[in-house]
């Protein structure tokens, strides 16, 4: 079975696009194939929560509320320096390896 | 000069799609993103431009028809068709699209060595409102692109400094060290809440009323889901429009018209995430070459609104201020914009005024039920540059022609945008 990661902004548009470009390539690099990255709204999230692929919720803003499934602050991606990146897509990497 | 002037005429008879193709695929490779990413960004932002249009094209030849009828029938004259975040279509395919960017950037790290401001420009995405400005204040005088760009810049520059007044806030409030948020109508709400949200605090009564954001929505948040509102708004214009017209009482017609809405509240922005998708991958490294740049002071790194909307007072204070907009902009006279995909753009302004409110739902829908009075007049006011705009794009010209007026709260009704346009006009 695939494994799904989704992130998750306000509008969907531009920053949750920064966060998903960043993962999708560290993915392909780790060679993982069964790995799915999907943006979404953060309205929409009731409707991935029951998915069973659902591995990790990578969030661009901050969350008020707490979920089964990993969550992971996507902050750096929009304003980190690259290391701060790349130590937030091996937490990513991680989480992936583990399931 | 001869041979230049056929390759731009030539270049601007190609539309914006692929004018926004080959802009973004040259960007690109100057950004040394590698051909790869740069071609597939650039054909993904056409496409997405293109996409925009055709939403948009339906979305008047449902709605324009219905609101003239409500006119006739009730002299009813919010008769401007709502477009609103179809200016990010202007934004990113009117001609002088690369040398805004290209200028912000120079002014922009000018301004942060002379420490002028805090605030460093990397969300190139949110560079969009200025660009629209840009695109109107360009139809405003005739197709000056350089008069375009100045405009631009100049909003985008005053975006940075009132960057620099709420940036703590938003850090403290939302827990998000080290950012600022720059984009034009959120950060003014900020502005506009300051004042407005000191005097609640002295009134006795509304000082400490607040309403719990979990209650609201769950009874109300359906109308939260855009489809949900669309469909909702659209069958009410419906029933002014063809109520009781034929012989199933116009039901037809009243429930084509409300999917026809909801159809554009989902879809529209969904063009707007491709056009997105495009860019935002080709002017990363920006980001990254801006930080490493300036990596020892103290700034404030330019992120998009929406990551302001984590907190629960935000959609709940939205889904109450969706119907009382519309019916205020259906009182107020002179307003002739029926606000519906402009709705929209209420969550960026209550992400912004809540830090203010601390989470307050009650004054968060006051102030913003105030701040959106403004936008219902500029909107209305603006309408003549914003719609050439799109005719000078060459879009919907058969449309204007007989008559079609596009308008917007978000940039057409923006306040600031409004002063600039007025100040570039006399030089038009």
């Amino acid at each position: 079975m695939g494994k799904l990661i989704v992130v998750a902004c306000g509008a969907g548009i531009n920053t949750s696009t920064i966060a998903e470009d960043s993962i999708r390539e560290r993915m392909a690099k780790e060679g993982f194939t069964d790995v799915e990255v999907k943006r979404i709204l953060m309205a929409d999230i009731e409707g991935y929560l029951t998915r069973t692929d659902l591995v990790m919720i990578v969030s661009m803003m901050k969350i008020f509320r707490t979920f089964d499934v990993p969550v992971i602050q996507g902050m750096p991606f929009l304003i980190g320096s690259q290391t701060e990146k790349d130590v937030l897509l091996d937490k990513i990497v991680d989480v992936v390896k583990k399931v | 000069m001869g041979i230049l002037s056929t390759i731009v005429n030539w270049l601007l008879g190609l539309g914006s799609s692929l004018l926004v193709m080959i802009v973004l695929i040259i960007l690109g490779l100057i950004f040394r993103v590698g051909w790869q990413k740069a071609v597939r960004g650039g054909i993904t932002t056409g496409v997405g431009l293109a996409g925009l249009f055709l939403v948009v094209n339906l979305i008047i030849s449902a709605l324009q028809p219905a609101v003239a009828e409500m006119a006739t029938r009730f002299g009813i004259s919010k008769t401007f068709v709502d477009v609103n975040w179809a200016d990010a279509g202007i934004a990113w395919g009117w001609p002088g699209i690369a040398g805004l960017i290209v200028t912000l950037l120079i002014v922009n790290i000018l301004m942060v060595v002379f420490k002028l401001t805090k605030t460093l420009w990397t969300d190139v995405w949110s560079y969009w409102h200025g660009s629209a400005l840009a695109g109107f204040v360009w139809a405003l005088t005739d197709g000056n692109v350089v008069l375009g760009i100045a405009a631009g810049v100049l909003y985008l520059v005053l975006g940075s400094l009132m960057s620099d007044l709420t940036a703590k806030k938003y850090q403290e409030f939302n827990d998000m060290p080290g950012i600022g948020v720059p984009c034009g109508t959120t950060v003014q709400a900020s502005l506009f809440a300051m004042p407005v949200v000191w005097l609640l605090d002295r009134i006795p009564g509304i000082k400490d009323w607040d309403a719990s954001p979990e209650g609201i929505k769950k009874r109300f948040g359906l109308v939260g889901e855009p489809g949900v509102l669309g469909f909702i708004l659209g069958a009410i214009i419906g029933i002014f429009a063809y109520g009781t017209t034929s012989g199933d009482l116009g039901l037809t017609k009243i429930l084509g018209l409300g999917m026809n809405v909801a159809v554009m509240m989902m879809v529209l922005p969904r063009m707007v995430s491709i056009i997105a998708e495009g860019i935002v991958p080709i002017t990363m490294s920006i980001v990254q070459y801006m930080r490493e740049r300036f990596k020892d002071r103290e700034l404030y790194v330019a992120v998009d609104c929406a990551v302001l909307l984590g907190h629960p007072a935000v959609m709940a204070s939205s889904v109450i201020l969706f119907p009382l907009c519309v019916l205020l902009a259906a009182i107020l006279p002179g307003v002739q914009m029926l606000p519906i995909a402009s709705l929209a753009v209420i969550p960026f302004w209550a992400g912004a005024v809540v830090p203010y409110t601390k989470g307050n739902v009650v004054k968060t829908v006051i102030v913003l039920l105030l701040y959106s009075i403004p936008f219902m007049y500029f909107s209305t006011l603006t309408v003549d540059s914003h719609t050439a705009a799109f005719q000078m794009m060459g879009q919907y010209g058969e449309q204007i022609a007989q008559g079609l007026k596009l308008a917007s709260w978000d940039m057409g009704g923006d306040i600031l945008g409004f002063f600039i346009q007025r100040l570039f006009g006399l030089f038009g």
